[in-house]
């Protein structure tokens, strides 16, 4: 028995450094994160005061853009999604729809709403795609192509999206998002300012549920009424405001933005196109892009903005909170995956040095401690190992640390436009801040750790998340 | 664990508290902000509510001594929040701009703006102010938004005599503050600042400067008036290609903008200079680099040369695609001068590249009747698949082919009847289907009261000739040309 306890206290011990490794490097690392997030939301708030968009809203060399909208099965939101991408400012855009061989009445919804009729398309793809089945178009409307096509997923919709657009960039939306009206231009600001080739930028994406929203736009902004929504958008802040501009700011840029980011097409194209083999084709894009950009001895910059360019729904009950981050936590994991090789490796400068590494140790395996951590740490309680004291002050210092990033997300959202405007929302949103790292960051943390075992255990089905709330169409 | 437990511990309730410290500052920071943003607000809002008339009869320009003597009174700080609106929103309309520059240099907001543009004071506190009224300024905006501002703020009134000092500016390290001077110089465009401009590209480009706003130069440059392109000829001229290269793209975006707003412009010796005229269809249309020479071709369609259509000519045919695109496109632009080289328009056709072949069925199109026959005739005669499917989708995109349908219902003969039954009978099924759907209902029942006659005698014909021997190829075509040969 003695010889057992020690070998499980040895056990234990080694658990515990990778615990507190886990802690203070993830926590560390999101600490820098959310000061060098601080510092750059803030002077870009100031910025926003003098600069505008209107040199880039008149400008005759503003380059074009093409809105990519892959749908499969939306029928209750795409109305609205093409909605809103046809009513951005932005001087040279258009908007194509591809209906990835949808079984519902998302086509239909489409074609009445936008009067469309057939077309005899030609297609000229530069990638490979599944066969394009028929075009749409309504000649009073030029800005809008809808194809339809055979079922190939969303990185063949992408691909087939990519081989209609006509622009040097593209911007690939979410059929379950809305444009800011001027989102595009956000989104091209930092492309047409930088003296490097910008291949990728990306935006704030925020919560549309308790928005109020009418053809398209969100009139008024708003809180959700469910716990779990507002949860969300608590975790959206961290997710963006420090998550995403803290490493654009390293210059190890991981994820542009998963529901919308415009992509430089020629780039893309040398890069091979949006792959199969993830659920994430965003992130697994973006990789590809470090990858191609190295070994081509190309210097490429990703951009991200503070600024609010979408809105789009999140996941309102348990179950569809469950697929989303599975899914998303799978994505992860193939995506770093198939990267491996990237790790630790000086041809990708800090991508491969600090951010992949970060995202595999911290977000990825991470998953597993954190999870295990929870199990294990009270159960050493409950065998003498671990003092009651000592367990208590772990467990707050996760709970106060949590809540200081969350807290600290949510400042941040008070410096970009489009915050909750009433102060009881602010109120809300600090309480939430703190209360996530009770009981929620836990939830998510399971529905991550299951999908972890999941990709083990070689289960890499994609979980649809269905849209029924604010996006819905009228 | 148990030995370390307690100093452990310790360590842990400190870093606890200092966690749970940094919670309630950033906590007290947020509502510091938005408490003092609600404020704000409701003070600028009371501000303009308060002096709303004044500032429109200032903008219709209406506004008489009384009403400057009321603005006049106001602290500068209340009098810029006033007017931030004015140049941090859209565009004004020509005709305010002009009142609102009087009425700027009547209150002196002009001279501090220059005043702090060349670094000199900053904005006093308009709690100053006698009455007390105005609100403390915010201490975390520094002298650097303010000169920005100034900047912005004068480039919005193009005022003419502040380009020097812009100018200066573009030497300074923050690339806010040049990026601001750039667009305020695009928004005056004073002609004395373009040769200025021009050198700076010139030392950009020689030098290797890492210049993050070399985009927004060019951008700058291309928003003078074309009267300034002479100016352009040393960059056109350079032995640099890079330099001949972005010489190239403001030209060409200045022409564009100039021919948008004049119809039919041809671009003369006096407009261009006779020297960058007879640069353009010789040095330019033969320059190594691709981009280069479309841009040359684009502007050799609007030049008013005997050498231009030769040019073209070669252009047409340059064995990069870009170039053919670009000028093809810039040949729709300009009818007159593509009337003399249908021809040749019509053979890109039959160009490798689908960009080009698009760029020339666009090319027809636009020019009206003419154009769209040849292209009818080309459809009808030719054996390339690709081509053909490519003029199907244009017309359908361009709604083409619902005007073929409604002249063919009115009983309109010709090649457009004849290009309609082949698109109807064999190669644009799904389009034309859709069309008839959504068309008039007597205007449908017109269309195949006509077509369908048409269309089950070919069937029998076609079956027949099956039936018996090898098709009668002649038969077929007659059958196929009837409506155009009774015509």
């Amino acid at each position: 028995m003695n010889y057992l306890r020690v070998l499980f206290e040895g056990c234990f011990a080694a658990f515990n450094f990778v615990v507190l490794s886990y802690f203070f490097l993830g926590n560390g690392i999101y600490t820098v994160l959310l000061l060098l997030s601080l510092r750059s939301t803030w002077i870009h708030a100031w910025q926003e005061a003098y600069q505008g968009l209107d040199a880039l809203r008149y400008s005759p060399l503003a380059p074009g853009v093409t809105v990519i909208i892959p749908a499969w099965n939306e029928q209750n939101v795409i109305v609205n999604a093409v909605s809103s991408a046809l009513q951005v400012e932005y001087p040279n855009f258009d908007v194509v729809v591809v209906d990835d061989g949808s079984t519902d009445m998302t086509l239909d919804r489409l074609v009445q709403r936008f009067g469309l009729v057939e077309m005899d398309g030609a297609y000229h793809p530069d990638i490979p795609t599944g066969a394009i089945r028929t075009y749409y178009i309504n000649p009073k409307l030029p800005r809008l192509l809808v194809v339809s096509k055979i079922r190939g997923g969303k990185p063949d919709a992408l691909n087939a999206g990519v081989n209609l657009c006509r622009s040097p960039y593209f911007c690939n939306m979410d059929a379950d998002c809305l444009l800011e009206r001027d989102a595009l231009l956000r989104l091209l600001s930092p492309i047409v300012n930088s003296r490097v080739q910008v291949v990728a930028s990306g935006g704030t994406v925020r919560v549309l549920n308790g928005c109020e929203v009418r053809d398209g736009r969100v009139l008024k902004v708003g809180l959700p009424k469910k716990w779990l929504e507002r949860f969300q958008v608590v975790e959206y802040f961290r997710s963006f405001l420090y998550g995403r501009t803290g490493w654009h700011l390293l210059g190890g840029t991981l994820i542009v933005s998963g529901a919308m980011a415009v992509f430089h097409r020629a780039s893309v194209i040398e890069a091979g196109g949006f792959c199969h083999d993830t659920v994430t084709e965003d992130m697994d894009m973006v990789l590809q892009l470090h990858q191609w950009a190295a070994d081509n001895n190309r210097e490429i910059r990703m951009s991200f903005t503070p600024d609010p360019v979408c809105w789009t729904e999140c996941p309102s009950t348990v179950a569809m909170l469950a697929h989303q981050r599975r899914r998303w936590q799978l994505g992860l994991c193939q995506t770093l995956w198939k990267h491996a090789a990237m790790v630790f490796n000086g041809k990708y400068g800090i991508v491969g040095w600090l951010s992949i590494p970060f995202h595999a140790y911290v977000e990825g395996v991470g998953a597993v401690v954190e999870f295990l951590g929870y199990l294990l740490v009270p159960l050493g309680f409950l065998l003498g190992v671990v003092p009651l004291g000592l367990l208590f002050l772990v467990i707050l210092l996760g709970i106060v640390y949590g809540g200081f990033l969350s807290v600290g997300a949510v400042l941040l959202g008070e410096l970009t436009h489009r915050r909750y405007p009433r102060l009881r929302d602010l109120t809300t949103l600090l309480l939430l801040a703190v209360l996530e790292n009770v009981g929620y960051r836990q939830l998510v943390l399971y529905y991550r750790f299951q999908a972890v075992l999941k990709y083990l255990a070689g289960n890499r089905r994609w979980e649809k998340v269905t849209h029924f709330g604010a996006l819905a169409d009228e | 664990m148990p030995n370390i437990a307690e100093p452990i511990a310790h360590d842990l309730l400190m870093l606890l508290l200092v966690i749970a410290a940094g919670i309630c500052l950033i906590t007290l920071i947020a509502f510091l902000q938005r408490w003092q943003q609600i404020r704000y607000r409701h003070y600028v809002h009371g501000l303009r509510r308060k002096y709303r008339p004044h500032l429109a009869k200032v903008l219709a320009g209406t506004a008489d001594d009384r009403e400057f003597e009321v603005l006049r009174k106001l602290p500068l700080g209340d009098l810029e929040i006033l007017a931030d609106p004015l140049f941090s929103q859209r565009k004004l309309p020509d005709s305010q701009v002009a009142w609102l520059a009087q009425a700027c240099a009547e209150l002196g907001l002009i001279g501090v703006w220059e005043a702090r543009m060349s670094k000199g004071r900053p904005l006093p506190a308009p709690s100053q102010a006698g009455d007390g009224a105005g609100l403390p300024i915010d201490h975390l905006v520094t002298r650097h938004l303010l000169r920005a501002k100034s900047m912005r703020n004068l480039g919005r009134l193009r005022y003419r005599a502040s380009w020097p000092a812009l100018v200066k500016a573009l030497d300074e390290h923050e690339a806010d503050i040049q990026l601001v001077a750039l667009e305020a110089l695009a928004a005056i465009a004073a002609p004395e600042s373009f040769p200025v401009l021009r050198e700076r590209l010139h030392a950009i480009i020689q030098k290797g400067l890492m210049c993050p706003w070399l985009p927004r130069l060019v951008e700058t440059m291309s928003r003078f008036n074309v009267a300034c392109a002479p100016a352009l000829l040393p960059s056109l001229r350079h032995p640099n290609p890079r330099v001949r290269l972005y010489g190239m793209r403001i030209l060409r975006t200045m022409v564009r903008r100039h021919a948008s707003s004049r119809l039919g412009l041809k671009l003369t010796r006096e407009v261009l200079t006779p020297q960058l005229a007879d640069l353009l269809p010789t040095a330019l249309a033969t320059d190594f680099s691709a981009e280069i020479r479309a841009g040359a071709g684009e502007l050799v369609a609007l030049l008013a040369d005997e050498r231009a259509t030769p040019t073209l000519r070669e252009l047409l045919f340059d064995h990069h695609f870009l170039v053919r695109e670009s000028t093809l496109s810039a040949l729709a632009r300009s009818p007159r001068a593509t009337r003399s080289m249908l021809l040749e328009v019509r053979d890109c056709l039959r160009d490798p590249d689908w960009r080009v072949r698009e760029s020339a069925i666009q090319t027809l199109l636009s020019l009206g009747r003419e154009g769209r026959h040849q292209l009818y005739q080309y459809f009808l005669t030719s054996r390339d698949d690709a081509p053909c499917r490519q003029i199907v989708e244009v017309i359908e995109r361009t709604g083409l082919i619902s005007a073929l349908v409604e002249e063919y219902s009115q009983g309109n003969i010709g090649i457009d009847a004849l290009m309609l039954e082949y698109l109807a009978g064999d190669t644009a099924p799904l389009g034309l289907s859709g069309i008839l759907r959504t068309l008039d209902p007597e205007v449908r029942r017109k269309f195949l009261d006509r077509f369908l006659p048409y269309m089950e005698l070919k069937a029998r014909f076609v079956k027949a000739a099956q039936e018996e021997v090898q098709p009668d190829f002649s038969l077929q075509q007659t059958l196929e040309f009837a409506p155009y040969v009774a015509a």
